[in-house]
């Protein structure tokens, strides 16, 4: 290939902010890996240096620097759920196409997804593997009120046209119409909304941060790098109402000032990306996009990014050192991102749930929202729900609704003569609850009480039939995956406990159980982000509510 | 190093009021009020990095310690450079590291900072050989260049090399290649150093902490008084 058509890819996209992810993508959509010439001539158009390049190019797990290993290769879902259904033999039975192992792929209701190049299927064998759409979410059966839920099954809702058939764009209109940028933080106050990633910062503090602060240009970030295992809901959100999250992502401008923004994707969403390049297009089109929104002399870009593969980076700080094209290690805070955020800016950085609701809100009503919690909560949570359980999908709960209540009475319960043995809190990152602590409600006190927390809302099932040590150990072995490998304790620890939870450490219980639990204390509070802090959940959990699997597992 | 102002703010360290330029961060007032706090990922000439997490204190109010390399300090804070709970995490973050490696045993020539690891495993007898498990370098022992050993298998991935060759030196020969546990220091297309950017300046060997990176010079000369002693 000539290097004029190599400058051609690089023209297409360094005018633009954060060009570095989609030049890359560029050439490794083109040649199917980025090779050294292409590598060379992007460093040196970037002005980055190359080494500096080529370690943050190996970070990734998707992008491929050997043309053996093409970006077209296989990859199989070898997360939580999907190992429950067989995935691991579905990789052997694609190992003559060079198939890898991905880490969990965001399909948990319809295992196992297998990416190759911007297709995903599913299936359970490689001559049964077919594309399909995402599910729509199930309805609840007591036809519980929903806020993000409540029109994504109105057909034609993911074009403009249905969109708008069915409420869209009223927010925004309302908000940049009729509304000062203070007036629609002190409604997202007033309802109640906080951030729906994980982090449960209150949305309008966020906001008025980033209003507040004095530099410019200021920058929204949908973060829809949804890495977390267990955890499918963004894309059924942006699958099936990306407009929802686009109009959001407005309102979220209009409030703080913010004249640019980015979705941020995670790689493992081929087709999520077309919906939202249409979508982007068809906001662009209709004005309610880029210069002069809807007259009101309100103007905002939105640019859609992809990521590589790489669950740090659903971490803020790693997201906007990856949009910037560094290697993506979380940064220390403070300062924080709603004072130095992107290009060291002021930068909201806000979850695609978050920024649906806001939709919703600015349409309905502050008290509309805060209502649809139980008793004095507010709003609701969707919770993706997977794993050996008979309904498996998105549901979007009230605060406080029993996990019972959820589990048996929503999704159906275990699957016919088993029993729910335990289940995992956001994601993994909460760790596993059981027992009587099954009986807690779904919000983020009743479930903190419990020692866990709620996060972003993805809870696995698993039944009697499961070895939780085993259930145990793919959870580190996908933390220590993982870990970016800056801070100590994480980068150590984390492989330190895999090795525990596959047979390594001591012999002797008391010996072994000393060893897991000091690895757990100091990554908990030493960790410089939640990755390490979090990780440790798994193990502390497993020794809680299942000690006597543990000690046959240390003593076999 | 942190930006100062003329402003004098006070603090109470290990309970006793000292003063501080705003700006200052916490290992920065300690160490200048003559608090021995460990560090391995430190380096002075370098922008704060808060990846070892040796140096980390108590903060009265703060859920759980802080890099004190990172954390500027604030007016009125109540601050613990030791306590029981922090020396743990330092003792089992040092056995953590020292299981990461086959050898502590490191030749003084190899470099200015070469014992900092060693000494601190010392220090706090660390070398237990508890979390045992598999290691994290591999020495690059292709590169034959004549002036700097990379001899990963004592590597720590504290990242002072890359630093100091991206912030001291400006040469971004270096970078840091895959993730977690399996990250290694590679130049570009992981190959050999006089093949990068290097203008072997040894300013990477003056960093290193564990004896990982070595001046070959040092050691040949050694070798020779050696033979030349027999």
């Amino acid at each position: 290939m000539t290097s004029s058509s190599n400058r051609a890819l690089i023209d297409q996209w360094i005018e633009e902010p954060a060009p570095l992810l989609p030049i890359l993508h560029a050439f490794h959509d083109r040649d199917g890996y980025l090779s050294e010439e292409a590598l060379r001539e992007i460093a040196k158009a970037l002005r980055i240096p190359l080494a500096d390049l080529y370690g943050t190019v190996t970070f990734y797990h998707h992008f491929s620097t050997d043309p053996d290993r093409p970006q077209t290769a296989p990859r199989v879902c070898t997360g939580p759920v999907c190992r429950l259904h067989g995935s691991q033999d579905l990789l052997d039975e694609l190992a003559d196409q060079g198939a890898t192992p991905m880490a969990c792929a965001g399909r948990c209701d319809e295992p196992t997804p297998v990416l190759s190049g911007h297709n995903v299927y599913i299936g359970q064998h490689a001559d049964a593997l077919e594309i399909a759409p995402s599910l729509l979410p199930p309805f609840n059966p007591g036809g519980v009120e929903e806020c993000v839920f409540s029109a994504i099954r109105e057909p034609g809702r993911a074009m403009l046209d249905g969109y708008r058939r069915t409420g869209g764009y009223e927010g925004l209109a309302q908000a940049v119409g009729a509304m000062a940028p203070a007036e629609v933080i002190e409604l997202v106050r007033e309802s109640g909304l906080a951030g729906r990633g994980g982090a449960g910062f209150p949305t309008a503090v966020k906001w008025a941060a980033v209003a507040d602060a004095e530099s410019e240009p200021k920058t929204i970030v949908c973060n829809a790098d949804e890495g977390e295992p267990g955890c499918f809901k963004d894309r059924a959100i942006l699958d099936h109402d990306p407009h929802a999250v686009i109009e959001g992502i407005a309102i979220a401008a209009y409030a703080t000032g913010a004249s640019r923004g980015f979705i941020y994707l995670r790689y493992e969403y081929p087709h999520t990306y077309s919906v939202l390049e249409r979508a982007i297009a068809e906001a662009y089109e209709a004005g309610y996009l880029g210069d002069d929104i809807l007259g009101s002399g309100f103007t905002f870009d939105l640019y859609l990014r992809r990521g590589a593969g790489a669950y740090i980076c659903g971490e803020e700080t790693s997201l906007l050192n990856s949009l910037e094209g560094k290697h993506p290690f979380p940064r220390n805070r403070p300062p924080y991102p709603v004072t130095h955020g992107f290009e060291d800016l002021p930068t909201a950085v806000n979850n695609v749930e978050t920024l649906a609701a806001a939709s919703h809100i600015l349409r309905k009503g502050a008290a509309w929202y805060q209502g649809l919690g139980l008793d004095d909560r507010a709003g609701t949570k969707v919770i993706s729900l997977s794993g050996d359980i008979q309904r498996p999908g998105n549901y979007e709960v009230p605060f406080g609704l029993p996990l019972k209540t959820l589990l048996y009475d929503w999704a159906g319960g275990p699957l016919p003569g088993r029993t729910i043995q335990a289940v995992t809190m956001a994601g993994l990152s909460g760790g596993f609850l059981a027992g009587d602590d099954l009986d807690v409600t779904l919000d983020e006190p009743g479930i903190r009480a419990k020692g866990s927390f709620l996060g972003a809302g993805g809870i696995m099932v698993f039944d009697d039939s499961r070895d939780m040590v085993d259930v145990a150990h793919n959870a580190m072995e996908f933390f220590a995956h993982e870990s970016c490998g800056k801070c100590f304790p994480c980068r150590i620890g984390t492989q330190r406990l895999t090795e525990r939870l596959n047979g390594g450490g001591p012999a002797d219980l008391d010996d072994w159980l000393t060893e897991v639990q000091d690895i757990g204390y100091t990554m908990k509070e030493l960790s410089a982000c939640g990755l390490g802090m979090a990780a440790p959940a798994i193990t502390d959990s497993l020794i809680r509510y299942f000690p006597e699997q543990v000690e046959g597992h240390v003593k076999a | 190093m942190s930006e100062q102002s003329s402003v004098t703010l006070t603090l109470t360290l290990d309970g006793k009021p000292v003063t501080f330029h705003e700006g200052e961060t916490l290992y920065e007032v300690a160490t200048r009020h003559g608090k021995a706090i460990p560090t391995l990922c430190y380096d002075p000439r370098l922008a704060a990095f808060g990846a070892c997490r040796m140096c980390v204190v108590e903060v009265e109010g703060a859920r759980t310690p802080v890099a004190s390399c990172t954390t500027v300090a604030a007016a009125g804070s109540n601050v613990s450079t030791t306590s029981e709970r922090i020396e743990k995490h330092r003792k089992t973050l040092l056995e953590l590291i020292a299981s990461e490696n086959p050898a502590l045993e490191v030749d003084p020539l190899r470099g200015y900072a070469s014992q900092e690891l060693a000494t601190l495993v010392d220090a706090y007898d660390a070398h237990t050989g508890r979390f045992a498990g598999e290691h994290s370098g591999r020495s690059k022992i292709e590169d034959d260049n004549p002036f700097i050993l990379r001899d990963y298998d004592l590597c720590i991935s504290c990242y002072r090399c890359v630093r100091v060759c991206a912030e001291q030196e400006g040469d971004y020969a270096i970078s840091i290649l895959n993730r977690g546990f399996h990250t290694r220091i590679a130049t570009e297309f992981d190959g050999l150093l006089r093949d990068s950017a290097c203008t072997f300046c040894g300013q990477c060997i003056q960093t290193c902490p564990t004896g990982a990176l070595a001046d070959r010079k040092a050691l040949r000369f050694a070798e020779m008084e050696m033979i030349a002693a027999d």
